[in-house]
């Protein structure tokens, strides 16, 4: 590739763009599967409530939940309205599990919390998160490639990804198809724990899309 | 409430009394959503379509069966009589949503899915039955909100089913319409990464912007690129596997859709697909399919759809524009106008006059194109499939420029002078002697070139429709430039100027027989309005026609001649204006044809009947009908008392309607009766007013 080509290829998206016009959203890069289950997990390096800095390395050895939210999602009420999020957070953090919330939310988009505001909402919510995690650029939403809210990564003590995708079998805002779901993230820990392989490694999540700026 | 909401709700209500199947349409923050019947009454053991119809809110979408990455298909509960079954919901070929690294599945607009209904073989005649559903959706935007309504439909059950006038016709076309598996189509899903999915396709080489979607939400990652391409025997996908991993070694169904050629523009149909695992089908690949640039996943297939010009091509597209431009100069309908306006040079202006106007003539040219160039470029931003000739597809736009032309012609023949007492809007702006008046004669020329496509035209404005806005505004300007060109230059040499003869009779002439060019592109438009809306239509336009005619001839008597035609214009109008501007007077009352028979149906069932005798060619009538019957007061006391209408049209000759007139001792239309719940029917007087309508329907006849 020339760079003349180069140049020629960055005008012409510029004129689709144009083109696409007031009524058409224009993509970004389309990030599809970007972890594959069983492939190291993406470092990050992102701010918790506090203010502090986080990495995946710092867990090194423990099993991780990543649990993107937006509380604003209907999806996201479905499983907190009902207290069915945080008994699953309570059942993991007891048992030795990171559980780690995810705000990829960008400013001003539906589910976006600063420091001060997730510590209020964990409190409303009753919620038990090891921490929650603000991503406000995004960026560690796309190098998991979240779609989702509530979309659920859990990566093992070697830094392998052991699941990725929906929290159950029911894709639906509505509470009352919790009743009977299958829990794909309890009994991906339960396998986890049992030290088997995990049976159902892979779900298409369900949910809001992830609110990126 | 606005005009449209009033006009749609009384429509409704009188749907509902004329057609008892009945529903009400329940209204969330963001979703209307009600269920109509094809049928207005059903027979026992029927097996019928209803459709659940969803009108969403302006950039809103509810979801396919297959949400795609994020979202919610719209669910059913039912809760039938006893006996009574629903079928699945039947779902109309999706859209494809890109939002960020999502792409979802669904619906925007108004929406109708069908769903069949079986009536029980020993359903109850003369009962009227409920179907009500419990319905759940998820509507989003960039948020996502959960919606439910509780729907019903009423439906009477009788020995013989009907259709329903209203919706027999819109549930069959979403029928028609829904993804079906067309014979003949073959389809193979092999393995592999990536997997490949080969559809045979008839015409496949010339269809644009297919996709594939899946069912089944593991199938396949929805926001992947599936580069789609075609050959001579169909179109093949590439696909990434989703959660369930299993492309290629399980049947993989969905719907395949894509857009083909009509006459004008782009028309999408969906097919429904079981791919079979196995070798790709041949000829499925030859060449990478088109993909354009208004479609929403142009940007994720990363296709530069319509490439941008090479400079030799915008150069070409220019100087074709600005050829055009110049040829449309001798179109018919502009060459008179500007005739004219060449003839002001020969007596009138000169010098530094001449040159001021010549160039603010070139102004308003360019300033109308500009606009007119404007215009289409929001409204193809806004996704509304437009070409040139656009402003030609409104009703009201024909008619006035027909109006227009017609006024020139008349102008041209000295029925009335520019200058006079009295001038239409456009004349008097170009009548001012002097700058504006140079300005808006090139604004009149171009608004009288628009019904006109000259040679070399389409093609350059084809053309820049598919470029950038910018790409599209330089050469509507070449157009532009290309047509002031004759005039200003004129404008311009002196020398030019002195090869018009000297001014003499032969000028008026000239004009008057120019007068007959605009009559001709007046007819024309005529025409085309007729097949806009019909008769109705053509009936306001010469209406309007006379009655513009009538002010302009006498206005020259004076103030009170003035007053008097613009007065009689205005009457016409305020009659007339309802086709012209797409507004059905029907739709307020809704009839349906009168029979005997029909009649004596209705009053078994104890419902009071209210019939029109009318005919097209009757005059009385036509006032009665524009008047007290389209009076929304009335449509409204008609659906409270549930008085079914009816219509006898005696505009053709109809014995049966000849000897109910002779019954009530008529020899002609009108004759409007009236047929209480209990009695003799009444004979109305001919000249009916709201008033005693009202009194009529609501039982103390005078």
């Amino acid at each position: 590739m020339t760079k003349l080509s180069k140049r020629t290829l960055i005008i012409g998206a510029g004129l689709a763009a144009l083109a696409a016009g007031a009524g058409l959203m224009v993509l970004g890069q389309p990030a599809q599967a970007a972890v594959a289950t069983g492939a190291p997990a993406p470092a990050f390096s992102v701010q918790d409530a506090s203010g502090a800095t986080r990495t995946l390395a710092e867990f090194a050895g423990r099993t991780v939940v990543l649990e993107w939210t937006n509380h604003g999602c209907p999806y996201v009420q479905k499983h907190y309205g009902s207290g069915n999020m945080q008994a699953l957070q309570l059942e993991a953090t007891e048992a030795g599990v990171v559980w780690l919330q995810v705000i990829s939310s960008a400013p001003r988009q539906q589910g976006h919390l600063d420091g001060a505001g997730v510590v209020a909402r964990v409190r409303t919510d009753n919620a038990h998160p090891s921490a929650t995690l603000l991503d406000p650029s995004g960026a560690m939403g796309h190098a998991y490639g979240a779609r989702n809210t509530p979309h659920m990564f859990i990566i093992g003590g070697d830094g392998r990804v052991l699941y990725q995708g929906a929290i159950d079998d029911r894709p639906s805002a509505r509470p009352s198809t919790l009743e009977g779901a299958n829990n794909y993230v309890r009994a991906a820990l339960a396998d986890i724990a049992a030290g088997r392989a995990v049976q159902v490694a892979e779900t298409t999540p369900y949910g809001c899309s992830v609110k990126y700026g | 409430m606005g005009l449209k909401c009033l006009l749609a709700a009384l429509a409704a209500m009188a749907a509902a009394m004329i057609a008892p199947a009945t529903a009400q349409p329940v209204r969330t923050a963001n979703v209307e959503a009600e269920l109509h019947s094809a049928r207005a009454a059903i027979a026992p053991g029927e097996r019928f379509t209803i459709v659940l119809r969803q009108n969403i809110r302006e950039h809103w979408h509810t979801y396919w069966r297959n949400p795609g990455d994020s979202g919610e298909p719209t669910a059913l509960t039912w809760a039938l009589p006893l006996g009574f079954q629903a079928g699945p919901v039947q779902w109309p070929a999706p859209q494809a949503i890109p939002f960020d690294i999502l792409v979802n599945y669904g619906y925007s607009g108004e929406v109708l899915f069908p769903i069949e209904i079986s009536a029980p073989a020993d359903a109850r005649v003369g009962e009227r039955v409920t179907l009500t559903a419990d319905a759940y959706w998820l509507v989003c935007s960039d948020i996502c909100i959960p919606e439910d309504a509780t729907l019903t439909l009423m439906l009477p059950i009788a020995a013989r089913g009907r259709d329903d006038p209203q919706w027999a016709g819109r549930v069959a076309g979403a029928v028609a319409d829904l993804p079906g598996r067309a014979e003949g189509v073959g389809a193979r899903i092999s393995r592999g990464e990536p997997a490949r999915l080969s559809v045979t396709l008839p015409g496949a080489e010339d269809i644009r912007n297919p996709r594939f979607f899946p069912f089944d939400r593991d199938a396949m990652a929805a926001a992947a690129a599936q580069s789609p391409r075609i050959g001579p025997s169909g179109v093949s996908f590439t696909l990434t596997a989703g959660a369930a991993k299993n492309l290629g070694h399980a049947v993989l169904e969905g719907v395949v859709t894509y857009e083909v050629p009509d006459a004008a523009s782009w028309t999408r149909r969906a097919v429904e697909i079981a791919a079979e695992p196995g070798p790709a089908i041949a000829e499925t690949d030859a060449q990478a399919a088109t993909i354009s640039s208004d479609y929403p996943l142009a940007a994720l297939e990363g296709v530069r759809a319509a490439p941008g010009m090479s400079a030799v091509a915008l150069v070409v597209a220019i100087g074709f524009a600005f050829l055009g431009g110049l040829i449309l100069n001798i179109m018919p309908c502009v060459l008179p106008v500007l005739s004219v306006k060449a003839l002001s040079f020969a007596g009138g202006a000169h010098g530094g006059q001449a040159r001021r106007h010549g160039l603010l003539y070139l102004a308003g040219v360019m300033v109308t194109f500009l606009a007119l160039a404007g215009v289409l470029i929001a409204l193809r931003g806004a996704g509304a499939a437009v070409g040139w000739g656009f402003q030609l597809q409104a009703p009201w736009v024909t008619s006035a420029l027909a109006l227009l032309f017609f006024a020139i012609g008349l102008n041209l023949l000295g029925v009335f002078s520019i200058g006079g007492a009295v001038q239409s809007a456009g004349a008097e702006l170009t009548s001012r002697g002097g700058d504006t008046g140079a300005f808006f004669t090139g604004a009149l020329a171009v608004v009288a070139a628009t019904p006109c496509t000259a040679p070399f035209m389409a093609g350059a404005i084809g053309a820049a429709l598919t470029q950038s806005a910018a790409t599209t505004l330089l050469i509507f300007a070449a157009l532009a430039l290309g047509f002031a060109l004759p005039l200003t230059a004129l404008s311009l040499a002196p020398a030019l100027q002195r090869l018009i003869p000297k001014p003499g009779a032969w000028m008026e002439r000239v004009r008057n027989v120019l007068a007959f060019p605009m009559f001709a592109a007046a007819v024309w438009l005529g025409w085309v309005l007729t097949e806009q809306t019909g008769s109705a239509g053509m009936l306001a336009l010469l209406s309007l026609a006379a009655a513009l005619a009538f002010v302009l001839f006498v206005a020259r008597w004076g103030r009170v001649w003035l007053v008097i035609g613009v007065a009689a214009l205005a009457l016409t109008a305020a009659f007339m204006w309802r086709p012209l501007l797409g507004v059905e007077t029907q739709a307020v009352l809704v009839s349906e044809p009168w029979s005997p028979a029909r009649v004596a149906e209705l009053r078994a069932e104890g419902r009071p009947v209210f019939v029109n005798f009318t005919a097209a060619w009757c005059v009385t009538c036509k006032v009665n009908e524009a008047t007290s019957l389209a009076n929304p007061r009335v449509a409204r006391a008609f659906a409270e008392a549930h008085v079914a209408f009816l219509k006898a049209d005696w505009t053709n000759r109809d014995e049966a309607i000849a000897t109910a007139l002779a019954e009530h001792g008529r020899a002609g239309v009108p004759l409007y009766l009236y047929y209480p719940s209990a009695g003799e029917p009444v004979v109305l007087p001919q000249i009916l007013s709201e008033a005693l309508m009202l009194e009529t329907v609501e039982g103390k006849p005078p």
